[in-house]
This record gives structure tokens, sequence and C-alpha cells, in this order.
């Protein structure tokens, strides 16, 4: 029985015990309302070695979070949602590299094999003095389909014997398509 | 054993490193296949071939 309301006000239609639950899908969230859509925290503590001025996709491998199990750690170490929206996403890159040579170290989130913002590396500075370790930031807001899209987090580091010290992508939904 | 930056700084020693942030990118996806070059679009030197780069 669908739920009316006459002219006089009276509700019918609502059996005992009140509204029955309702399946509220994001799309159908009223504006300012924050829904459960997915959320994730992946990270990686031990040194993953690299090569100087190779950009290289950084091994996420431990997972503090994953609410809709849509992190891969253990083979692609990627983000493959399948809730289509806009997510906002945090990271950073620690590079090290031997004896004070440190250059450069940049991150980089990749959508799909390519860079999101073409061109614009994000984090990347040049030391003058000497330095063993450099922290490497950046936050986006990236558009997925919810179906193929992907992204992965890269990083970069330009010095001698160089690696990713430690590293860290978090992300939600923000907004639903 | 030289890496690819290696390799190709020994074939072309002008290259600067402003260059590897703006029209070459070396890139490894951490899937076991190694570095390779993602990108190449340096105005006046050639891309390397394999030929040239294993020759190092």
């Amino acid at each position: 029985m669908p739920i009316t309301i006459n002219g006089s006000g009276t509700v019918t239609g609502i059996t005992a015990g009140g509204l029955p639950d309702a399946i509220i899908t994001q799309p159908e969230l009223a504006a300012g309302v924050a829904g459960t859509g997915p959320a994730f925290s992946a990270s990686r503590s031990a040194t993953q070695s690299v090569t100087s001025n190779t950009i290289t996709k950084v091994q996420l491998v431990d997972e503090q979070f994953d609410t809709n199990n849509a992190f891969d750690n253990a083979t692609n170490y990627r983000f493959t949602t399948t809730v289509a929206g806009y997510y906002q996403f945090s990271y950073a890159v620690k590079g090290v590299a031997t004896g004070g040579t440190l250059q450069a170290v940049n991150s980089q989130l990749y959508k799909n094999g390519s860079e999101v913002i073409g061109g614009f590396v994000t984090g990347s500075f040049l030391y003058q003095t000497v330095v063993s370790e450099a922290n490497s930031t950046g936050s986006i807001l990236v558009y997925l389909n919810g179906s193929t899209d992907y992204v992965e987090l890269y990083g970069k580091v330009i010095g001698t014997s160089p690696s990713f010290g430690s590293a860290f992508l978090t992300g939600f939904l923000a907004r639903a398509a | 054993m030289m890496t690819l930056f290696d390799k190709v700084m020994a074939l072309y020693p002008e290259l600067q490193q402003q260059d590897f942030m703006t029209v070459i990118t070396l890139q490894n996806d951490s899937d076991g296949n190694g570095d390779y070059i993602a990108k190449w679009e340096h105005p006046t030197l050639a891309r390397p071939t394999e030929e040239q780069l294993n020759g190092r």
C-alpha cells in the first residue's frame, strides 16, 4: 500500500512499527548528506628500492581499512571502485638516497595508467643542501566511473641508491556521480 | 649493472635533469618487467632504440 497524505493531513499506508527500511542509493541522497561510500587507507613501511630518475609504482602492501574491498594490496596495488563518483585522494611518498645525495622526490597519482593531470608533477622539489630523505605529498579529487577506472600511486627519487622509505594512499567517495 | 637511466645518459650525456622532468619519462610499473621509456618527446634527440641501449 502506498503512503498517502490526504487534504486533511491524515496519513495512510504506514503499518505499526513505523516506516519500513528503505534502500537509499548514493544518487538519491539529498544535498549535504554524507553516505557510506567506499573508503580505504593503504600504505607501506618497508623500503622499496627504485631506480633513480624513474617514475615507479609504489607497492602499497599494507591496508589500514578498505570498506568495499576495492584496493588490491597484493598484485597491482591499485584502487578500483564499483561506485561511480568523485573521490578525494591524499598521498605521500618518502624518498631516500644514501650519503646526502637526495636531489628530488615526487609523487603522482595515476589514473588508468596515466598521470591524473598530465605534465603536472606534484610534490617535487630540489634540495640545495645535503639531504638523505624527504617527503612528497599531494591530494586530488578524481572522477571514477565505478567499473573500469582505477588509480595507483607513483613516485620518483633522484639520488644515489634511491628508495621509497614509506608511503601511503587514502581515498574516499566525496560525491556520487 | 647499468640502469636504464645510466644507459640513456651514457648515450646522450648532454641530457639535463630538467629533461627528465619534462620531455622524458622513465617508468617502472612494479610488475617485474623493469624500467622502460614511457615518454620521449625530446625536441632534438631521437628516442634510443633497444639496440643502442643494449649496446651500453
